[in-house]
């Protein structure tokens, strides 16, 4: 690079001081880190998805069930509707905080998370009935990695709906500040993520499955 | 769902018994009365002074990036020792248990370290070199420098700033209490499997080793968020891309490195974790585990990390050698492409660490020319810097000093970096000590980037230079003791010896070995010589005192501000018109930092939940160390509550008043050396003290120069 | 960090929620992912074509999702969101990309084969990386 002296910028006409400066985008900080957080999450499914693809070889079902023996695609798309279904209403509820509505944010959230608790009814339901066939994460390298992805995702489900109630609480407690603006998109980061996350899972661990 | 475990267990203490304290073990006895008194005498000191109220306004609960920059600091410092003191435990073994003849001491059959104790020392050795030294040191340094640099107030988020310390701090006490609670894990810094796996390692220390090294995978990445997006979204106005200092940009690459390879590990690690406690099947070597998915997930972490590591130290130089030749960086665009050049080939040369897992030739040439298209950009800074250096007015202080020592261990690492690259001759020395010997030199030039960043920046923080007699020793003695070593364990590299040997077998290595015994006894002194630096800095702080721009010559926007920095920061924000703004203001005369009126500054209040979750998250990873299953489940519960409770705490900031600012900013204008005698505690309340010196041009402080700083440059 | 003094729902990100994208995104991955499902249930192509085609669908409706509903675009809202995405996708490439490569070259010279169980090898490639055998 030229010396600094090269650089054609007048000393004399220079402006030196962000004087008034209204400061950083609070906002768009705050959620700019949070989607930093999401993409690694998304390097930890990567690193799972890439588990996968090693524990997939005929070895690693240790003499155990085939993937196509006991997936049950039912309950795969159950899962589907409604975690695609309340990512839908989790929008509203931003489109209603774009037109500053109270309740229909909480509304809209409510929904959501019920339909959340609905996705993990399934899923409750779906490893149970595996469980009870004795298809369980310690049966071979394959269901130990089947399972760390399922309920991996589950968890965040989990995390979701928790949040959501959280944030039910200090939308009425507190209305439309910064704080809770900034958590709300992060949480629409975070819901909306999961679905994008579920289409890896949905087609690459059951759908994928069942066919190999 | 758990796994049954071989020993007892009992649901109130888990597997902690009275028996898991070594206390039949000298050594460790000794190091525990050694840490008890130590602990007992600091613990009282705070008592006896009435600092306690200090400590946790000042540090323990603070969010300020430079203070939380320095305590990550002190953790470094304090775990560089404790690794140190585990290296010359396995050298002194090394030399000792040589040949059959060679005498044993307390139970071990040659030397004085049983191969179950060396294999903890060896392991926590790397360990803590690397997570708990080495990234703490660094990551303390890019939080103190990163805002200042680019003219922001603070971190992005400067709770999760704390947080990220604090976890940290809590990986690195678990790591302390190993030594005295049960053991450490056996088998090497990065495990083995299925070595690590519970049937063939049943104790704790694999627990140990899979918390710690997760906790500080955490904290990283939680620091690694904040730094980028502080970079990114916190730059003051004017401050394109181009205009950023490229200690900035050195600092945004390896956190984007941090920031994608962390995730991986935290895998590798959890999957493993899996498999001894829930009892699946990931790595083990039957019931369709995969051993070498282990070794690949992990190294897709570590290779990236090892570049985490170096390229802030890249950066470091980057800073040094300008200031102390008088010049700008040479080629500035080259320098942040290379930066991010490293940083993008780190992602494809992972297979490296297991050429020799039996991938097939295509995969194994694939690695082999990654690894070598590493030494492009590499050469590429090495010839800037000299270039920087050529026709420069070269100062030889002590940040420079250390860069140029650093730049010479580059070249050694480097060259033998190239070497390991070739997959053909890596199957003659993997997991030999030539393999050993070429990492150290490479962290040894992070050792030395890293002394050299603090002696540079010292005085921007404390607002005193440390000396320089004392620092001259500790240096040229780092050179004898890094010689004197590792020229030696090169050479044991070609006559093959392989690492993590407790007895030796052939007697004609006996004299190489030895001869690194003398090169620990120079590293001795010279950690001695280290601590009489800090003393003699500290004592003589007040004839030391640095004004904002401590060297005289320096470029980037940090020197700006008044040493040591006020809380926050920068009165006025300033206005960034050119690359290296401070050196171009200085040429054109404009280093007045008095802008017109105050006002007041937002910024955020203290808190002492980070440290709280801190703990709780220590306490978490006891309890799964031990298995304490109702202690874990509490800890976790408290942890999201206190989670959620601090969402709800609307009262997170305040403002300084701009009659504070004006007092403070005052008093760094007014003040002179003479009067700052009762100013300049080391580590204490960072208000602002900067020697102005009434008549001369600027607040350039003491600079050894002759030649008047802002003259032009090219000659 | 100075607050934003004016009100926080004039914030772009707030801004830019838009129902009727929600809803079309929706309905496209409702179609798109029960396709894929028919796909795998009824076994209408080889295991090879259902593997390439439910990876293609896959694709497709993470890149409607993500231009619906995530907002990746150029906008200076979410211009930063986007590059921080472009930036991790070639990495998530390459981890899962190079690992199942060096895993097909180990397997083919460490596993042995149960007898007929040959063309089950090629599992251990992730799907979207198959070649037809």
């Amino acid at each position: 690079m030229r010396a600094s002296a090269a650089q054609k910028v007048d000393p004399a006409h220079a402006t030196l001081w962000a004087r008034h400066y209204p400061g950083h985008d609070m906002i768009g900080t705050r959620t700019f880190g949070f989607w930093l957080y999401m993409l690694t999450d998304a390097m930890v499914y990567a690193a799972l998805f890439a588990s996968l693809g090693v524990l997939s070889h005929v070895v690693n079902l240790a003499g155990g069930p085939s993937p196509s023996a006991f997936i049950n695609p039912v309950y795969a798309y159950g899962e589907t509707i409604t975690l695609f279904l309340s990512v839908l209403i989790y929008g509203y509820s931003m489109v209603a905080l774009k037109n500053g509505n109270h309740s229909g944010v909480i509304g809209s959230m409510f929904a959501a998370m019920l339909l959340g608790m609905v996705y993990l009814v399934i899923a409750g339901i779906d490893i149970r009935e595996m469980f009870a066939q004795g298809i369980i994460p310690e049966a071979s390298g394959f269901l130990s990695i089947f399972f760390t992805i399922i309920i991996y995702h589950a968890l965040h489900i989990i995390v979701g709906v928790v949040w959501m109630l959280v944030m039910m609480i200090q939308v009425a407690r507190e209305g439309f500040s910064a704080n809770v603006v900034y958590r709300l998109i992060n949480l629409r980061l975070f819901w909306h993520f999961q679905a994008v996350i579920w289409v890896f899972v949905f087609t690459f661990v059951y759908l994928q499955g069942m066919v190999v | 769902m758990l796994v049954h475990l071989q020993g007892p267990w009992t649901p109130v203490l888990g597997r902690l018994t009275l028996q898991q304290i070594p206390y039949e073990n000298p050594i460790l006895l000794g190091t525990f009365t050694f840490v008890a008194v130590l602990a007992i005498a600091i613990l009282a000191a705070t008592t006896y002074f009435g600092k306690w109220e200090y400590l946790w306004r000042e540090w323990l609960t603070t969010v300020d990036h430079k203070k939380i920059g320095v305590m990550y600091c002190l953790l470094g410092l304090i775990m560089l020792f404790r690794g140190f003191i585990d290296a010359l435990m396995i050298r002194t073994q090394q030399a000792i248990a040589v040949g059959h003849e060679a005498p044993g001491y307390m139970g071990a059959v040659h030397g004085y370290l049983t191969p179950f104790h060396l294999g903890q020392i060896f392991t926590a050795h790397g360990l803590i070199m690397v997570v708990f030294a080495a990234t703490p040191l660094l990551v303390g340094i890019m939080n103190i420098i990163v805002p200042l640099q680019i003219g922001a107030r603070d971190m992005a988020y400067p709770y999760l700033n704390a947080l990220g310390l604090w976890l940290t701090t809590a990986g690195a006490a678990l790591v302390m209490v190993s030594l005295f609670i049960g053991n450490f894990a056996h088998g090497g810094w990065y495990g083995f499997v299925p070595y690590f796996e519970l049937p063939y390692s049943p104790g704790v220390g694999v627990d140990y080793w899979i918390w710690t090294f997760q906790l500080s995978a955490i904290g990283t990445s939680l620091g690694s968020i904040n730094l980028i997006a502080t970079i990114v979204k916190m730059r003051a106005p004017g401050m394109t891309w181009m205009r950023l200092p490229i200690f900035t940009w050195a600092s945004l690459s390896t956190n984007l490195i941090a920031l994608t390879s962390f995730p991986v590990l935290m895998v590798s690690l959890a999957l493993l974790a899996l498999d001894r406690y829930v009892g699946t099947h990931f790595y083990t070597a039957g019931m369709g585990g995969n051993l070498m998915l282990y070794s690949d997930l992990f190294w897709v972490w570590g290779h990236p990390e090892v570049y985490f590591l170096i390229l802030p130290a890249f950066g470091m130089m980057s800073e040094i050698i300008p200031t102390f030749s008088e010049k700008p960086l040479f080629g500035y665009a080259t320098m942040v492409i290379a930066s991010f050049a490293i940083g993008g080939v780190s992602w494809g040369v992972w297979l490296h660490h297991f050429f020799t897992m039996a991938a097939s030739p295509s995969v194994n040439s694939f690695y082999s020319v990654t690894t070598m298209l590493v030494g492009i950009p590499t050469g590429v800074k090495v010839f800037n810097w000299v270039f920087t250096m050529y026709r420069g007015r070269v100062r030889y202080e002590l940040p420079m000093l250390w860069a140029l020592l650093a730049l010479f261990l580059l070249l050694v690492g480097g060259m033998t970096g190239m070497m390991n690259a070739f997959a053909s001759s890596d199957y003659m020395w993997h997991n030999g000590l030539f393999v050993v010997a070429h990492f150290h030199m490479m962290v040894l030039v992070i050792a030395a980037s890293v002394f050299g960043a603090v002696e540079y920046w010292f005085p921007k923080v404390f607002g005193f230079k440390l000396e320089q007699k004392w620092g001259k020793w500790f240096f040229w003695f780092m050179i004898l003791g890094t010689g004197w070593t590792f020229v030696p364990m090169f050479l044991l590299g070609f006559a093959g010896m392989t690492r993590r040997l407790d007895y030796i077998p052939y007697m004609q290595w006996s004299p190489y070995l030895h001869v690194m015994l003398v090169g620990m006894v120079f590293y001795v002194l010279a950690v001695c010589f280290f601590v009489a630096h800090l003393y003699v800095s500290l004592r003589d702080r007040v004839s030391n005192r640095a004004g904002a721009d401590a060297w005289g010559t320096g470029r980037s926007l940090e020197w700006m501000t008044h040493s040591p920095v006020p809380a926050y920061n920068y009165a006025f924000i300033p206005h960034i018109n050119v690359l290296d703004e401070w050196a171009w203001r200085k040429e054109n005369g404009l280093t007045e930092l008095h802008a017109g009126d105050y006002e007041g500054i937002h910024m955020p209040k203290n808190t002492g939940i980070p440290l709280f979750l801190g703990m709780l998250f220590m306490g978490l990873g006891f309890a799964l160390i031990w298995r304490i299953w109702w202690l874990a489940l509490l800890c976790v519960a408290l942890i999201v509550g206190l989670i959620i409770l601090r969402s709800f705490d609307r009262d997170t900031d305040m403002t300084i008043p701009a009659h504070e600012v004006e007092r403070v900013e005052r008093g760094a204008r007014d003040e002179t050396p003479a009067t700052a005698r009762s100013a300049g505690m080391p580590g204490g309340a960072v208000t602002a003290h900067s020697a102005l010196r009434p008549g001369t041009d600027g607040i350039g402080g003491g600079t050894t120069s002759t030649n008047p700083s802002w003259a032009p440059m090219d000659r | 960090m100075t607050e934003h003094t004016q009100n926080p729902l004039n914030h772009p990100e707030v801004q830019l929620a838009n129902g009727r994208a929600y809803l079309v995104s929706f309905i496209l991955s409702m179609l798109l992912t029960t396709a894929g499902l028919w796909l795998a249930i009824t076994h209408i192509t080889t295991p090879f074509g259902t593997v390439l085609v439910t990876s293609f669908l896959a694709g497709a409706v993470v890149v409607i999702q993500g231009y619906f509903i995530l907002h990746m675009d150029i906008s200076h809202a979410q211009i930063w969101h986007t590059v921080a995405m472009v930036l991790f996708l070639p990495l998530f490439v390459v981890t899962i990309g190079l690992t199942a490569w060096m895993f097909h070259g180990l397997y083919q010279r460490t596993m042995l084969m149960p007898p007929g169980a040959s063309d089950m090898a090629q599992m251990s490639h992730p799907p979207h990386e198959r070649t037809p055998s």
